[in-house]
Parts: C-alpha cells; structure tokens; sequence
C-alpha cells in the first residue's frame, strides 16, 4: 500500500482531497451550527434542487454566455492591441508604459462606473470582464512579437522573403504560444472580471442568488451554485490550458 | 543623409515616445473636459476634471478617507502577515520532499486557477459583513502564490550548491541559511509581491461586493447616492494608494533580491 | 580583366565597416579597406582573433549589412541587399524555424526563394539525401541532435541551389568529434558539386582541414593580413589531418595568427570593454 501511494502520488492527492471533504463533512455535521455550513453529501443531493430554484438555470447560461463573449472579445482586442503596439520599435516604447500603467490599476475601484454606464445587465459585466482579460494578452503579444530571435530574421531576410513572408512566417508563428499563454491568463482575468460584477450586482442573476441564500442562511443552496461556478470556472480554464499545450508542442 | 536629419532624427528617438505619451495623456483630459463642459455629457454619467479634483482635495482635506483607510490597511495588514507566514512555513515543509512537492503543488496550483472571489459569499455567511470576512478571503487568495513560489524556490535549488556546502562541512543550520534561502529567496520574494497584490486587490474587491465600512465600500456608497464627482475622487486616491503600496512591495523585492 | 570577371564569385574591393555612430561610446570599427576575390568553386576560410570582423565581412558579402564605405560584386552584380538566387547563408546558431518540421523549413526557405511549388519537395527530397537525414524529415528542430541540426541547415541551404555558400561558424556550437565528421562530409560534398564557399572558423585545424585558401586576418580594426593556400584535393580523408604537411601548415597558420591573438587580448583587456574581454578568452583556444 505504501509502496503503491509512493509510486502514484496522484492517487495521494486524490487521497488528500479525499480526506478533506471527510474533515468537512464531519465539522458540518457534528460541529458546526448548520446555518453557516453544510455537510458537501448534502451539498451533493442538493443540487438538484440548486437547478430547480425558479431562473438559476437562465442565470448561470448567462453567466456563461457572458464569459464566452468576454473572452472572445478579449481576444480580438487584445491580439489587435497587442500588434499594434508590438510590430514597431516606436510603438512599443511609446505604448507599452502605458499599457503597464492601465493594467496596474486595481480594476475592481471602477466597477460601480461600468454599471452606472452599462447598466445592471450583461453588458456591464462583460465589459468589465474584458478589461480584466485583454491586458495579459496584449502583453503576450507584444512579447511574442518582439522575443524572436534575430537570427531567424536575418535567415529569413538571407533567403529571399518579402516583408509579408515574414510577418506571415515567421513573427506570427513564433507569437502563438505566447498568445496561448496569454489567452490562459486572459480567461483568468475574464473569470474574475465577470464573476465579481455578477457578485457585484445584487439584484440579478448569480449575484441576486448568493446575496439571497447568504441573507436566507442557506449554505447547501449557496454552495451547490458556487460549487457550479468553480466547476465551470476550472472546465473554462482547462479547455485554453489544452490549448497552450497543444499549440506549444514545438518548443524545446 | 545630413549630419542635420540625422540629429533630428536621434532627437525622435531620444524624446518621441515621452512626447506622444504626454500628448496621449493630455487628449484624454481635454476630451474629458471637453464633454463635460461643452458636449453636453451628463454630468451624473461623467462629473468634470475640475469638480472631481475639487472633490479630491476636499477629501485629502479633511481627512475624511483616513477612517476607511485604516480599516482597509488593517485587513491588508493581517491578511498578508497571515498568508505569508502560513505559505512560507507549508511551502517548506512540502518543498523537503520531492515527493510531498508531487502530491500538493498540483494540487494548490489547480486551486489557484480557480477565481477565488466566488467563494466570497461562503465567506460572508460564515464571518459576517464585517473586516473578518475580507482577511479570511485575503488569506485565502494570497495564500497560494506564497506557498506556491516557496515550494518552487526551495524545491529548486541546484544540487551542486547543497554537495559543495556539504563537502566543506556545512551544518543544517548553515545549509539553510547560507544556501538554501539565499538560492530560494529570489522566486520566493517574487511569490511574495504577487501574494500582496492580489491581497490587496481581492480587500478592495470584497468591500466593493459586500461590507459595512472600507475603502471600497465607501466608493460603492458614493455610487449608490450618485456623488459621482466625489466617487470619482476616491477611486483616484484609491488607485494612488493601491500604485504606491504595490511599488513600494515590487522595491523592497528588487532590494531583497539584491542583497541576498 | 575579361578572365577575372569569369573566374570571380564575390570581388571584394576597399570595404570597411562600423557600428554605431561616429560619435557614440559603442562604436567599433570592425572591417578597414579590406579587399578580395573569392575564386569559383574553391572553399575560402576566414580567420583570425575574435571581433577582427570575419563574420563581419561574409554578412556584407551576403548583403546582410551595407557596408560603411566600398563595394561587393557578386559575379557581374553589386551588392546591395540579399541575394537569395545567388547566396545561401548557414549560421552558427540554430536559425532553423522551431514551428516546422524539417520538411516544412525547406520547403519554406525554398518559398522564400520563390522555387516553383511543384519543384519544392522533390529538392527537399534530394537535399534532405545528400546530408543523410531523409528519414528526419517530419521531425521538429528540437527532436534532433545539434549535429543533425546544422546538417539539416546545410541541406536547406543546398535545396536552394545557390552557386555559393557563406558559412558564419556553422560547427562552432558542436562538440570536436561531430564538427570532424561534418567536415568530412562538407569536403565530399564540396568535390561533388562546383560550389563557392566562403566559411568563418575559429578552428585552425578545420580551416586547414576543408580550405583551398585561409585567409588570416589581423586584430580589430580587421584586414586580411595574409592568404594561405592548402593543397589537398577534395574530398579530403581524415588521413591527411595526420599527415606532416597537414600539421606543417596548421603550424604556419598559428604563427601568422599568435601575434594577432595578443593584440586581440590586449584591446580587449581595456578594463572599459571587460564585456568583450570574456569572449575573446574564449574564442582562439581551439
């Protein structure tokens, strides 16, 4: 047995969640006043009713809808940005400082603007979750332009190819990964953009749910949709990490 | 090419991208200005420049921010020594063996992709409106960068430095003090900054989404009675506390570094 | 006059070069009034101290940097920037794109160049043969040994079909074994085809190894001081490295070379260019 966990530390791992939830669920039930916690078997069997609360299912497709959006639009504005400023030597000195300075602001000190400007809708929350999103991606892209190495330049140069050969053969493939990497911390950002105005915004969608369960003392209820979340968030986050991977393959 | 051209050329260069910034700069603020006072550009939806920085010097004035402030900071304050000497001590322990590092670094670094914000509700129920719930998040949040770059830094460490210490002799004391932090120190102050910034950033953001007192509450409460040029005022104070406070850690990291 | 232009790949006349401005810290004139003529299908090596600009000089004659003041002619035409029909480069570091297999970076250099797409992976092909890595061609940069890695270069450069060949160091990152064994390769190669080839070496055993003439340039600001001619047919065998001659010219090569060396350090040993100090300590040990 020891023998076995020593050679598979990820059945450990297993293990240790394992024994956390048991933890968890022994406090809950013996220990702790049930307004403020709930055992995760509970938890568990709860979530059927966590579907059948009237409009949580509408709320979390447009959470969801509103992550997809976000991030695609982070996407486009960050790589448009992000080569703007990164393919010429000016541009970067010039708008780089700038774009450090912008992504350095606790972005989270404007929220209540996006919502007095964008309303309580899903405008206002994809809004914010694609000013969370585009900075690491610009950034990537600046560095994925700019970290190439001369000598593939000037070997491209040596052999003949025009100007649009080598954007087209050289910068652009030699940015991908980075812009991979990039777009894994951009879902981190869009993530967090969009689930803190969701919170935010009491009176609609997820934010009107936690506030109400929280103000109800429903901890089975409350965890069972923060629980949904987190498990979109890491399904989210895992599909652009394969992405990475896969699109990295080449590098040594 | 003229000697002359050529000294233009190298003044672009010298000076160019600090001009076109001020110049950037200076546009946002004239066309700032130009909605408010000549667009016609409600003045609920964007107050002045000029109002909101009358409204900031008022507020520096004052004093009126020192209250929030204070709270703010003490949240930041006990949430990060918590995190710090929480990660650190883990992320040692785990880093001695390569085997712990196997189990629990995969297993903290899944956790740390999760957007740990959306527990703040969880937080709130448990510990109230109240600071408790900010420095049990910020702890929370800040947590796994630090014990994350500590078990990366100390797990690192280059096997050649740990056999030549040995060889001359160097006891576990001196192994740890003289080697092993000196070489983990770096990744570990790193982990540190990170650990800071998002402490700073998850307060903030919690006081926003719920809380009783603070320096985001206080912007929130400014919104919902639509004083928009005062809002305006405290969410610049805001983001000159919040630069200040993160170059003043990124400082003392690069000092760290430097006199290891 | 006529016999000259027919006989002459590359008509070096008066070229020097600098970097930087005249009147920055960095400046550094690397290249002074230096001139030559690279004969048809002879293997010219450049050598000399580190920093006396050779891989300065095979880059102008490239057209990979304008020189500062004089002239490059390949066959009838003046140098003014890349010549992809007429040159083919090879870099001491990997410049083989990471992205693409080896396959796809030929057929890419060969796109470059503007080859027909239905000739393209037929001369990859053959290429690919000539170096021995035909069954490597779906591999990436990164799955192959620094060894094959530079073979793989050279047949990229060779499916281009280029007259003549600048090689800036391209064994320099390679261990002594592999570099002897390519060399072999390139000496075979050489008496197979008509190629022009100009090669950069620091190596005064490679240089008399693959060339028909070594030309020895002085320490920085470089110029050739004095060209060598080795002897030997291609394809050379490794009997000739041990052989007395080879050793006697190898010898008379690091004589018109020592001098220079020691003037390269001294400069170098100016406590204002530590940074440069290091790599010339590095560089003519071998």
């Amino acid at each position: 047995m020891k023998r076995y966990l020593l050679r598979h530390p990820g059945v450990a791992r297993l293990g240790v969640i394992l024994l956390m939830l048991i933890g968890w669920e022994i406090a809950a039930r013996w220990f702790i006043d049930p307004m403020f916690i709930s055992p995760p078997s509970r938890v568990l069997m709860a979530l059927g009713s966590v579907f059948a609360t009237p409009n949580v299912p509408a709320a979390l497709r447009l959470t969801f809808f509103e992550l997809a959006v976000a991030f695609a639009l982070a996407v486009i504005i960050g790589v448009v940005l992000g080569l703007a400023v990164g393919l010429s030597k000016f541009g970067n000195k010039t708008f780089m400082p700038i774009v450090l300075l912008l992504y350095g602001i606790p972005q989270i000190t404007i929220l209540p603007i996006f919502i007095l400007y964008f309303g309580i809708g899903p405008a206002a929350k994809i809004a914010f979750g694609v000013t969370h999103g585009m900075f690491p991606i610009i950034m990537a892209v600046v560095a994925g332009v700019q970290n190439i190495k001369p000598i593939l330049l000037t070997s491209a140069r040596s052999m003949g190819a025009s100007n649009w050969q080598i954007l087209r053969h050289v910068v652009y493939p030699n940015m991908i990964p980075s812009l991979f990497s990039g777009m894994r911390l951009g879902m981190t950002g869009v993530l967090l953009g969009v689930l803190l105005a969701e919170l935010y915004v009491s009176t609609g969608g997820i934010g009107y749910f936690t506030s109400m369960f929280t103000q109800n003392f429903d901890p089975t209820k409350l965890l069972g949709l923060v629980g949904i979340l987190a498990a979109m968030a890491i399904a989210l986050n895992e599909l652009v990490r394969r992405g990475e991977t896969h699109f990295a393959r080449w590098r040594d | 090419m003229t000697a002359q051209s050529g000294a233009r050329r190298k003044w672009l260069d010298r000076y160019g991208s600090r001009l076109v910034q001020v110049a950037f700069v200076a546009a946002i603020l004239l066309l700032w200005h130009l909605a408010t006072t000549r667009w016609g550009v409600n003045k609920i939806l964007l107050p002045s420049p000029l109002s909101v920085w009358q409204q900031f010097v008022d507020v520096i004035r004052k004093g009126e921010f020192l209250a929030d402030l204070q709270i703010t900071l003490m949240e930041l304050a006990v949430a990060f020594v918590v995190a710090t000497v929480s990660g650190t001590v883990v992320g040692y322990v785990i880093s001695r063996s390569p085997y712990l590092i196997k189990v629990f670094e995969p297993l903290f670094a899944g956790i740390y992709s999760i957007p740990i914000i959306l527990f703040l509700p969880l937080y709130v129920l448990f510990f109230g409106l109240g600071p408790a719930s900010k420095i049990a998040l910020g702890i929370t949040i800040s947590f796994f960068p630090v014990v994350l770059s500590t078990i990366a830094g100390f797990g690192n460490v280059d096997r050649v430095l740990v056999t030549a210490a040995k060889s001359m002799g160097a006891s576990d004391w001196q192994l740890f003090r003289h080697v092993l932090v000196p070489a983990a120190l770096p990744v570990v102050l790193s982990g540190l900054r990170m650990g800071f910034t998002i402490a700073l950033l998850s307060i903030i953001g919690s006081e926003t989404i719920a809380s009783l007192a603070g320096l985001g509450h206080r912007i929130v409460n400014l919104a919902e009675n639509m004083d928009m040029a005062r809002m305006f005022a405290y969410i610049v104070f805001v983001i000159i506390i919040a630069v200040f406070l993160n170059t003043a850690v990124s400082a003392l990291d690069a000092r760290g570094k430097r006199q290891r | 006059m006529t016999q000259a232009a027919t006989n002459t790949a590359i008509s070096v006349r008066n070229v020097s070069h600098s970097f930087g401005e005249a009147d920055e810290a960095r400046h550094v004139k690397a290249l002074l009034d230096t001139s030559l003529d690279v004969t048809r299908g002879e293997l010219l090596c450049l050598i000399g101290p580190s920093g006396c600009g050779k891989s300065t000089l095979l880059n102008v004659m490239g057209g990979l940097i304008a020189p500062t003041t004089g002239t490059v002619m390949v066959g009838d035409k003046p140098v003014h920037g890349p010549m992809p029909n007429d040159i083919a480069f090879i870099f001491q570091e990997n410049a083989l794109f990471p992205w693409s297999t080896i396959h796809e970076n030929m057929i890419l250099g060969m796109s470059f160049q503007g080859v027909p797409k239905a000739e393209r992976a037929d001369r990859a092909q053959r290429a690919l043969e000539a170096v021995g890595l035909d069954e490597f061609a779906g591999h990436y940069p990164s799955q192959l040994s620094g060894g094959m890695r530079q073979r793989a270069a050279l047949a990229r450069a060779l499916s281009l079909e280029t007259n003549i060949l600048l090689m800036d160091e391209p064994f320099g990152a390679l261990d002594e074994q592999t570099r002897m064994v390519l060399g072999e390769d390139l000496s075979v190669l050489l008496s197979r085809s008509k190629k022009t080839i100009v090669f950069v070496t620091h190596s005064l055993g490679e240089a008399v190894f693959l060339a028909d003439r070594v030309a020895v340039f002085s320490a920085r600001p470089g110029t050739i001081k004095e060209i060598i001619t080795v002897d030997e047919p291609h394809p050379r065998k490794s009997a000739f490295m041990t052989s007395a001659r080879f050793h006697q010219q190898r010898d008379q090569l690091y004589d018109l070379l020592h001098d220079e060396i020691r003037k390269s350090m001294a400069q170098s040993g100016k406590p204002k260019r530590a940074y440069e100090d290091q790599s010339s300590r590095a560089g003519p040990a071998a």
